[in-house]
């Protein structure tokens, strides 16, 4: 009996240490390359959002791309910039972009610079959110298509729409109020270039320069090789070790300007390196250098 | 081949445009061999002449000369109704003639090449390609202070929903608004084939219970723009001639000045007392318009706070137009596009 008993409290140890990774499993890499695309495009599981401007999109596209332009992702709300729409019209724009819970969706956009390489991060980030497991981002996004020579189209994809309902991930966005009660308890990183990192500049919709108090940075340019890819996994790998270190199980907030830009270590720390427990401070210095009684440094 | 030749070799054969040579609508001399011989006599936009076009389009040709976007009389009839019959023959000699007609529209600057804004044009629209359409590089330029950037979310809000759907200008506006029909329209609001959501979302057809109350109970009281413009748009401010106006973003409501059964979102427009002062036009008749008129926002989303929230209108009153809002020194007319909703809470009592 004691040894029956044994064997079920093992059994039930393993199932409950497994369930998460069975849940998290994915059916496809978070960053997929043109040749991954191109060999998928026939899938029907696969959905691929163009998220560049419909001027764009109409002069030329992926084969059977769905536009959702990037401002349908990300709104203003309450005077910030790049905030989550209300969850109503987010469950809207997936249903009517064909995009189902059982979908692999693949983010494309411009990799020319860095806010447009981090617009589709944060599409990216917003779909896992909103409940979407089998999310990836086009390595070097259409100007990579388009330079590897790859089939693009002109017709404009109209999707069928279905009905999307979720459990949003709450976890993966933080407000103001949580970052303040963590300083000093989790790892904070701002992932703005060094000068405005350490106050020498800033955004004009920025209040003040500076940084959270703690905070240790993390530039998102040094994800990015300059053809607009993303660096290797090992080295991506490095450099967030170097900064952060290998624990993957410590609580990291990242932050930016507008909770945009930051995405993009957010995703490769959790989709790609297996960081457990990232989550993106939405507000950033839009929000917090408002605030007088948030702690600032320099 | 001359080195700087803007045609490709490839688009001449396809086109029949170009059938006749470049000579057929720009004139100079074809077969000349220098730069001065060949530009004699050329003309570097050929459409502002409507017979170049015309031997062709006879019958767009014929109609587009009285087209708004050809004639540019809605930049003289509206702010007319502020001058007296002296002044309005000067604006149309000083003001009119040299500044506001200079934004006129040739049919190159649809299907050719990117009209010019403050001189500075992007350039042939597909290497001198005769196109049907390209809005983001024609539209947009001429639109692009209000319209178009609104519609796009580039000002800052959310993108028209429309904008999200993949349409661009001229799915809602139909070519006979720009060619026209032959009739001499003085303004853009007299022009019958103007688009209207209700050509599309028509009434009865919602998905919703809620919203099928809220659209019979405002019906005819209140333009769709005013629930559903999803936020701030640009309006102007205090503009003189040679110096230009300034702009900042805003969302109004009140009554819409010319219709004031209806409320409506409504743009400050930037005539202000001494705007045509250098002109020597004081404005003898300012206070017969407002400084506000009914704004057709390009920013349409399908919820917004007000569709959320009756509360929003009804008990905050939110961005509706009071006394201390209004402009300073603006027109005494707008006073008369003031209007308080009613609070549903009260009984009804403003």
């Amino acid at each position: 009996m004691i040894k029956k008993t044994a064997l079920c409290s093992v059994m039930l140890l393993i199932l409950a240490l497994a369930i998460p990774f069975v849940l998290c499993a994915r059916d496809v890499d978070p960053i997929v390359s043109t040749e991954w695309l191109e060999k998928n495009l026939t899938n029907p599981r696969v959905t691929v959002i163009d998220i560049r401007k419909v001027e764009e999109y109409k002069a030329g596209h992926i084969p059977n791309a769905v536009n959702v332009i990037y401002g349908s992702w990300a709104v203003m709300k309450a005077g910030l910039r790049n905030e989550l729409p209300p969850t109503d019209d987010l469950f809207d724009l997936i249903g009517s972009a064909g995009i189902g819970s059982d979908s692999i969706v693949v983010v494309v956009g411009k990799s020319d610079n860095i806010p447009n390489r981090t617009d589709v991060s944060r599409v990216a980030w917003t779909l896992k959110y909103a409940g979407i497991q089998n999310v990836a981002i086009l390595d070097g996004g259409y100007d990579k298509w388009v330079a590897d020579k790859k089939a693009v189209s002109t017709d404009a994809v109209k999707p069928k729409p279905k009905p999307y309902q979720a459990k949003v991930n709450e976890d993966l966005f933080v407000k103001k109020d949580y970052v303040m009660n963590n300083i000093g308890k989790v790892i904070i990183v701002d992932v703005r270039e060094p000068d405005f990192f350490e106050g020498k500049k800033k955004l004009d919709f920025v209040a003040k320069t500076g940084r959270i108090k703690g905070a240790v940075n993390l530039p998102t340019s040094k994800a990015f090789k300059s053809d607009g890819t993303f660096k290797g996994k090992d080295e991506l790998a490095s450099i967030v070790a170097n900064t952060i270190g290998k624990d993957t199980t410590k609580e990291i907030i990242v932050y930016c300007d507008t909770g945009k830009v930051s995405t993009t270590w957010a995703y490769i720390m959790t989709e790609l390196l297996g960081y457990k427990n990232v989550k993106d401070y939405d507000g950033s210095t839009e929000e917090w250098m408002k605030d007088s009684n948030a702690l600032i440094e320099p | 081949m001359y080195k700087a030749y803007l045609v490709d070799k490839g688009l001449i054969g396809n086109d029949p445009h170009f059938l006749e040579g470049c000579g057929s609508c720009h004139f100079g001399d074809e077969k000349a061999m220098t730069k001065e011989k060949a530009h004699k006599g050329f003309v570097k936009r050929p459409s502002d002449n409507l017979k170049t076009c015309e031997n062709c389009h006879g019958g767009i040709a014929k109609t587009y000369k009285d087209a708004l976007h050809y004639t540019t009389h809605g930049q003289k009839y509206v702010v007319s109704g502020r001058f007296s019959p002296n002044e309005s023959k000067i604006f149309n000699e000083k003001v009119f003639e040299r500044s506001c007609r200079s934004c006129h529209a040739s049919c190159g600057d649809c299907h050719v090449k990117s009209p010019a804004i403050g001189g500075l044009s992007s350039g042939l629209l597909k290497g001198h390609k005769f196109v049907k359409k390209d809005e983001g590089k024609t539209c947009a330029l001429c639109h692009g202070g209000r319209v178009y950037p609104e519609f796009t979310g580039d000002y800052g809000g959310s993108a028209d929903i429309h904008y999200q759907k993949g349409m661009t200008c001229l799915d809602c506006h139909k070519s006979t608004e720009f060619h026209g029909t032959g009739i001499a329209y003085k303004t853009r609001k007299d022009i019958k084939e103007r688009p209207a959501c209700i050509n599309c979302h028509k009434s009865g057809s919602e998905k919703t219970e809620q919203a099928k109350s809220a659209h019979k109970t405002h019906q005819n009281r209140l333009s769709c723009y005013a629930c559903h413009s999803s936020g701030t748009y640009r309006n102007c401010y205090d503009c003189h001639i040679d110096k230009g106006a300034t702009s900042k973003p805003g969302f109004i409501l009140g009554l819409n000045p010319r219709d004031k059964k209806t409320v409506t979102t409504l743009r400050v427009i930037p005539t202000v007392r001494d705007t045509f002062k250098e002109a020597g036009i004081k404005m003898e008749k300012f206070d017969a318009l407002p400084n506000y008129w009914d704004a057709a926002t390009h920013n349409i989303k399908k919820r917004t706070e007000r569709t959320r929230s009756c509360e929003v209108c009804h008990e905050e009153r939110k961005d509706f137009l009071t006394r201390e809002t209004l402009i300073k020194n603006g027109s005494k007319a707008n006073e008369s596009l003031i209007y308080t909703p009613k609070s549903i809470k009260s009984g009804g009592k403003r």
